[in-house]
């Protein structure tokens, strides 16, 4: 065995010397994960304060209403607790994991779109405002899908903003993947509360705003995830 | 690891000297070449210091450290776009000691050149396993692999390095 070196070259000693401020250890994974839901629950919380709670709460029952949600925050948080392990050199997850995550999400906001929509069809959109501005929501219901999207899409962009910094750290392989899945986890997360302010069922709306929020904020994570990856890259290869 | 992010300069030199031999043998065998894994092996721990934040004690050093050079190989690999190129311009066998399992099969040389033979994602389990002592469990969350996979990888490069021998050694006579 030619083993050169086993001591490290004065370079690569003068560059450790020169940052030694000591770190705390990274948290777990599941723990990292979990350091998402008071914001989203913060931002959940004030989204239904601003918007009111849908007014066919009683139709849909608890199961459809705060049971869906909160089978959707938890893929959420799974969402992102596979990402922290993607993050962690010594802790990756098999890829059909993430497969089968991906897929169980895109089930989960289907199935829940469709069984809401069976159990209360309702597609005009009563909310809290003057009567002139829910006539024009009910004649462009456009309007209703693009605020809905636009709206889930920032507040998600919150979630991703505070995931960009829990994993500036990440030793991601594929940084892509890692930032589409916190990114997916952030909109799921949103998403969670958002339809349950959401006055509009039909599928179309909620597949095409909340869920087109959904695959946005994944392909936003995806892009930072990409970015900060090769970001990582360069700075190894100026170094070096 | 922990003194370490406490930010003591003497705990670092402690886990080079343990894992740089190591290391290196490791990226010599994903690179190929001398030189680059030399480069890699100092990327490697320059990225470690540098995410030394993320290290989480749940996990053991040594699999962290090599999934990290892991990292740092395919990141040049895909950087440089060279891996075809690293692949064909491989000029000198990887440098290992001869497995335990098979050093009764072949001579150092012949073992040597039955490993260059066999698919990478399988002689990377084998070595992995049996040249720096991984469990499948550490060989699975560094590669995302199950740890069965990771076992079936070994184990099939294991089969096939016996064949890879068997003919080198029929080609010799």
């Amino acid at each position: 065995m030619m083993d050169r070196s086993p001591k490290p070259p004065e370079a690569l000693m003068r560059a450790i010397a020169q940052d030694l401020r000591p770190v705390r250890p990274s948290p777990q994974p599941l723990q990292l994960a979990l350091r998402m839901v008071p914001l989203a629950l913060l931002i959940s919380s004030l989204i239904l304060l601003a918007i009111g709670p849908r007014h066919d709460l009683s139709v849909l029952g608890p199961l459809l209403t705060w049971g869906a949600s909160s089978a959707q925050f938890v893929l959420a948080i799974t969402l992102v607790w596979i990402a922290a392990h993607e993050s962690t050199p010594a802790g990756r997850l098999p890829r059909q994991v993430i497969y089968f995550a991906a897929i169980a999400a895109s089930l989960v906001v289907v199935l829940v779109t469709l069984l809401t929509f069976s159990t209360s069809p309702a597609h005009e959109p009563l909310l809290r405002v003057p009567p002139r501005v829910n006539e024009m929501l009910r004649t462009s219901p456009w309007i209703m899908g693009f605020a809905c999207g636009i709206g889930s899409t920032l507040a998600g962009g919150i979630l991703i903003l505070l995931f960009s910094r829990i994993f500036r750290n990440s030793l991601a392989i594929r940084p892509t993947v890692a930032g589409a899945l916190y990114g997916a986890g952030a909109g799921l997360a949103i998403n969670a509360g958002w339809r349950i302010a959401c006055p509009v069922s039909t599928p179309w709306h909620a597949l095409g705003a909340h869920g087109a929020a959904i695959i946005a904020t994944a392909i936003l994570g995806a892009l930072i995830g990409r970015f900060s990856g090769s970001r990582r890259s360069q700075i190894g290869a100026r170094r070096a | 690891m922990i003194r370490y992010q406490g930010g003591s300069l003497e705990a670092f030199q402690e886990i080079y000297t343990q894992l740089a031999p190591g290391v290196r043998r490791y990226l010599k065998h994903l690179a190929g070449e001398s030189e680059i894994a030399d480069d890699l092996l100092q990327e490697t721990f320059l990225q470690m210091h540098r995410s030394r934040a993320a290290y989480n004690p749940k996990y053991a050093v040594k699999p962290w450290v090599f999934g990290l050079a892991r990292n740092v190989f395919l990141m040049h690999r895909r950087a440089a776009r060279q891996w075809a190129k690293v692949h064909e311009s491989r000029e000198d066998l990887p440098e290992f000691s001869v497995l335990p399992e098979a050093d009764r099969l072949g001579s150092k040389d012949e073992i040597r050149r039955g490993i260059a033979r066999l698919a990478s994602d399988q002689a990377e389990a084998l070595l992995l396993h049996h040249e720096w002592g991984f469990s499948f469990e550490e060989i699975a969350g560094m590669l995302g692999i199950s740890a069965a996979a990771a076992r079936a990888r070994a184990s099939r490069g294991m089969a096939d390095l016996r064949m890879a021998l068997k003919s080198i050694q029929r080609a010799r006579a």
